[in-house]
């Protein structure tokens, strides 16, 4: 059995944590605030006639070939794919999902609600970049709801596997919480770190904090949900959940977190698919993009860059002045090239990721029956999550997300499609009795094996959401360089958090800024 | 026939199979807009420009490759008999790729790859010459005295193959994550002649001495 901690450890925890709060300098929260949404931090100077190869057609292969076709530049995109947007994929009726070995076409039907964004799907409030261009190129938002406490939580080792709601999870545990805090707050025999006024306010958040009785006892709270009633008669209290029975579940340090990811801000979504974003760049671009044109070689001259790619068969060759290079890192390393071994062995350095999705078509919107209108149920088996989707209201059928593993995504990516779909069912059922039935058309999409992609993102560190080593520093530094002046390294897999298009986006203008201050400064 | 010529054909092939199955899916519920592509050509996004291997995603070079033994891989891919060991990481990431194969499809693929040309990949081992050119007595019984395979011993070529991907497979060979399943009689063989290698370094030297034949 493990030891309990006692209230003295308990407490030393928390002082360590006001410790970590207090080395928050006040006044960095007051710095200048920059604008709000706007796309450019870009000033370019016009380009001549200067021609640019963008080679891939990824979010920031696309950015590129617009802001600088803004300013003159002759501009061409490579895209290996018969469609841009890479890991900004929205899957709709008859969609080609290009996974090798495992080749789908996606049977939802035919309306605007039921899509399925299998790579990119929410954009945070604080992504100015991202929000700055669907401003400029219009594309329309509308709120995404990624935490809803309706939503259900799900573990085989708690309470036998019945699920329970998000809130009611959470609203106990807050309250088992804070009797331990309060419980502590009081004890006489504590050193106070505090005033009397602070600890009096202290102790006020914390009841509110845990819905805590006048004897800083947690009885159970309304906020967990109503067993019944709570309109036109006295709502009935739902029992509370043993503090032990909750501790069962790993979920509850997810759930327990302040945010997940980057969900603190609130979330948005274009209206009918991420992939409205690529559409938005095409309707600037899209005359720029030469489809199934797949890079097979670089050459970095002095004068400029010489592209070799495969279409229809044959070999073709284009020359331009500078190269903006979007392509996966990985396969890059795949293509005839004259780079050098150190730029070489930063491209092989990164390491591709393993996310994978699925998706169901629901026959009907079962979860708005329990609830539900958007928001993210967790469970404790391989498919990770069910998301309920903010498209569609009301409507008739909805897409739900089936699975998403976000990291070693690799249990699912091995799996046949049949494999798949069942372990999904299987899962789900769990959750909503009679799923298998009520759920339909699968979709699954594996990064690791989608064609041109083969893999989700790129991570440096080889520690996740660790300290970057010096190493790993120096050869970031070495691929975010322009390569003899010429060939720039793009995309989220040159930025410091990997798997944004915030990232993404800034790394494509980071690059532009650096070709346009040495442009500036070339005696002319 | 050259790559060019191949692949006009492949175009060809194509159009053929856009036509029938444009026609099959005529009654089907999914928009002929994306029915594409139609073959699994998917080789090159792994394997790199005309397939000589692409470090990045540990795929070895196929340029070069028997017929017969690219045909033997993948189909024991195909089968799970190579690319099933929970260690075998590159090969379970070429397992479920091959999965699906139909017989026409390895028929096309080989066909394809087949008449790639063969380029020798760029070394980057390097080890003692000699004790690897000792170590290589054994495997030259079967893959040739400067390792240009056996097809009757069913030997392939190690002459021209990405360094870094022979290294993995002999540690595969050793570890047990190849070689072990009880279809797999070359890899079984194999396995065998590996357990005179011991350890890392005389992996190394005995690789490093097939880059210089
Ligand atoms: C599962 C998942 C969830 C995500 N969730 C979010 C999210 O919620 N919010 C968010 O902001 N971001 C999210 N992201 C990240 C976001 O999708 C990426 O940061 C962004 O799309 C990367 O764009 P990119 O320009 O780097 O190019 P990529 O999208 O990587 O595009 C690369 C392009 O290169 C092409 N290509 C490959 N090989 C060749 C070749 N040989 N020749 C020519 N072209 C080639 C490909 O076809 C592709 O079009 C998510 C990503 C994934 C996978």
């Amino acid at each position: 059995m493990t030891r309990p901690v006692s209230r003295r450890e308990f407490l030393n925890l928390l002082a360590a944590a006001g410790g970590a709060g207090a080395a928050v300098k006040a006044g960095s929260a007051l710095g200048l605030l920059p604008d709000s949404a706007s796309a450019s931090t870009l000033d370019l100077t016009a380009g001549n006639g200067r021609s640019a190869i963008i080679l891939g057609g990824g979010l920031s292969g696309l950015t590129v070939a617009y802001e600088l076709g803004k300013v003159g530049w002759d501009c061409t995109i490579l895209e290996a794919s018969h469609r841009c947007g890479g890991r900004i994929f929205t899957v709709r009726h008859g969609t080609l999902i290009d996974e090798i070995g495992n080749r789908q076409y996606c049977e939802f039907d035919d309306e605007p609600h039921l899509y399925f964004n299998a790579g990119a799907a929410r954009i945070p409030s604080t992504h100015r970049t991202v929000l700055g261009y669907c401003k400029e190129l219009d594309v329309e938002l509308e709120v995404f709801v990624n935490e809803n406490k309706t939503c259900w939580v799900q573990d085989n080792a708690m309470l036998g596997g019945r699920p329970v709601r998000n809130v009611e999870y959470t609203t106990h545990m807050r309250g088992f919480m804070a009797e331990l805090m309060a419980k502590a707050m009081t004890e006489t025999e504590m050193d106070a770190p505090f005033t009397d006024g602070e600890a009096e306010t202290l102790l006020g958040m914390i009841r509110r904090f845990g819905d805590l009785n006048e004897d800083d006892v947690y009885r159970g709270s309304f906020n967990a949900g109503y067993a019944s009633d709570g309109f036109i008669e006295h709502g009935v209290q739902k029992d509370i959940i043993a503090f032990r029975d909750l501790l069962k579940t790993r979920l509850g340090m997810g759930l327990m977190g302040a945010n997940e990811g980057e969900t603190g801000p609130i979330l948005m979504q274009p209206r009918g698919g991420m992939d409205r974003i690529i559409d938005g760049f095409l309707r600037q671009v899209g005359d720029r993009v030469n489809y199934r044109a797949m890079v097979a070689s670089i050459q970095v001259r002095d004068d400029g860059v010489e592209v070799a790619y495969d279409q229809d068969g044959s070999r073709r060759q284009v020359r331009a002045d500078y190269c903006f290079n979007c392509i996966p890192s990985h396969l890059v390393t795949g293509f005839e090239h004259n780079f050098p071994a150190d730029y070489v062995r930063s491209l092989k350095y990164i390491r591709r990721g393993e996310a994978y999705k699925a998706a169901f078509q629901a026959k009907e919107r079962f979860w708005e029956k329990q609830d539900i209108y958007g928001g993210i149920t967790w469970m404790n088996n391989p498919s990770r999550q069910i998301w309920y989707p903010v498209a569609g209201i009301h409507k008739r059928k909805g897409v739900i997300l089936a699975g998403y593993d976000f990291s070693g995504g690799m249990y699912h990516t091995r799996m046949t499609q049949e494999q798949r779909i069942e372990a999904h069912l299987t899962d789900g059922e769990k959750v909503h009795p009679g799923y298998r039935n009520l759920v339909e058309k699968p979709v699954t999409v594996a990064w690791h094996r989608m064609n041109h992609m083969l893999g989700c993102a790129g991570y440096w560190t080889r520690i996740l959401d660790g300290a970057w080593s010096a190493e790993d520093e120096a050869m970031f530094r070495l691929l975010q360089a322009p390569l003899n002046g010429r060939h720039y390294m793009i995309g989220d897999q040159i930025s410091k958090h990997a798997a944004w298009m915030e990232s993404t986006l800034q790394s494509a203008q980071w690059a532009m800024n650096d070709l346009d201050r040495r442009l500036r400064d070339m005696p002319a | 026939m050259n790559p060019r010529a191949e692949a006009s054909d492949r175009l060809m092939k194509r159009t053929w199979i856009l036509t029938t199955f444009l026609i099959s899916i005529a009654a089907g519920a999914v928009a002929a807009a994306e029915q594409e592509p139609l073959d699994d050509r998917y080789c090159v996004t792994c394997h790199g420009t005309d397939g000589r291997g692409n470090e990045g995603v540990q795929a070895p070079r196929l340029a070069g490759m028997e017929p017969w033994y690219l045909r033997r891989q993948l189909e024991n891919y195909r089968a799970g008999i190579r690319g099933a060991h929970p260690d075998d990481i590159e090969g379970l990431a070429m397992q479920p790729m091959a999965a699906k194969l139909t017989d026409e499809s390895i028929q096309d693929i080989i066909e394809w790859i087949g008449n790639w040309n063969y380029v020798p990949a760029e070394d980057t081992i390097s080890g003692d010459l000699e004790a690897g050119r000792a170590l290589y007595q054994s495997c030259a019984t079967c893959h040739g005295a400067d390792a240009e395979g056996n097809e009757a011993l069913g030997a392939p070529a190690l002459a021209g193959q990405n360094d870094w991907y022979m290294v993995t497979q002999l540690r595969n060979f050793l570890a047990g994550y190849r070689g072990v399943h009880p279809q797999d009689v070359y890899g079984a063989q194999m396995r065998v002649m590996t357990t005179s290698l011991s350890g890392e370094n005389d992996i190394n030297d005995v690789i490093a001495y097939i880059n210089s034949l």
